[in-house]
């Protein structure tokens, strides 16, 4: 299941969804506000969502995940609004019976919500300035 | 005529100063309808960089317009 969330993620209780007894290996990715980007000292970050159709799509990937690895579970949460140097922007935690599909359909779930998931990220650097950031 | 709302994302948001307009248009599709939203803001992108959706699902620009739609438009993602 994908979620945006505007609130911070707990991490605890995704991982506790995503555990099953079914599953030998579990894959988890935690992306964090850094406290710089291209060359920029980061302040602070906002992250935009179209909501709606972000979780339209992320669902989509959970469910490609799903059909593309043999995996158990998957989960995905993203954060919006506005996040400080430390917080936690993304959540993937996949479940599976080894580890090789699991490690797989972590990074191909992180990946495809990066390219696809209609989520827009705005910096703040610690010269003033602020501006969207273009997809690296 | 046709009575559509348009939302704009991201850094569209900024180049069109607003997040929604709502509009009384001609245009039959997406793509004549970024045309015309174009005239109002010069330093927008071209549409190969952009995506669109209809009613909170993505389509095509060629997809046709129908009285009432919400148009979205949307720069290159950047979450994660």
């Amino acid at each position: 299941m994908f979620r945006i969330s505007d609130k911070a993620i707990n991490e605890i209780e995704l991982k506790s969804q995503t555990l099953d007894p079914s599953a030998g290996g579990f894959a988890c990715f935690e992306g964090w506000v850094r406290n710089h980007n291209q060359g920029k000292d980061v302040q602070k970050l906002a992250y935009e969502a179209y909501t709606k159709l972000a979780i339209k799509e992320g669902n989509k990937i959970i469910k490609e995940a799903h059909e593309k690895y043999e995996i158990t579970k998957a989960f995905c949460t993203h954060r919006v609004g506005l996040l400080s140097i430390g917080d936690m922007a993304v959540w993937v935690g996949v479940s599976a019976a080894h580890r090789d599909a699991a490690f797989k359909a972590c990074r191909y779930i992180l990946d495809q919500v990066k390219s696809r998931v209609p989520i827009w990220k705005n910096e703040s650097w610690t010269d003033g300035e602020s501006g969207w950031v273009e997809q690296e | 005529m046709k009575k559509i709302n348009v939302l704009f994302f991201g850094k569209l948001k900024e180049l069109w100063n607003t997040n929604k307009l709502s509009l009384e248009i001609q245009c039959n599709d997406v793509d004549s309808l970024y045309s015309e939203l174009l005239k109002t803001a010069s330093e927008a992108p071209h549409k190969q960089s952009i995506k669109v959706a209809i009613n909170d699902e993505f389509v095509e620009w060629d997809s046709s317009i129908n009285n009432g739609d919400t148009i979205a438009f949307l720069p290159p993602a950047s979450g994660g």
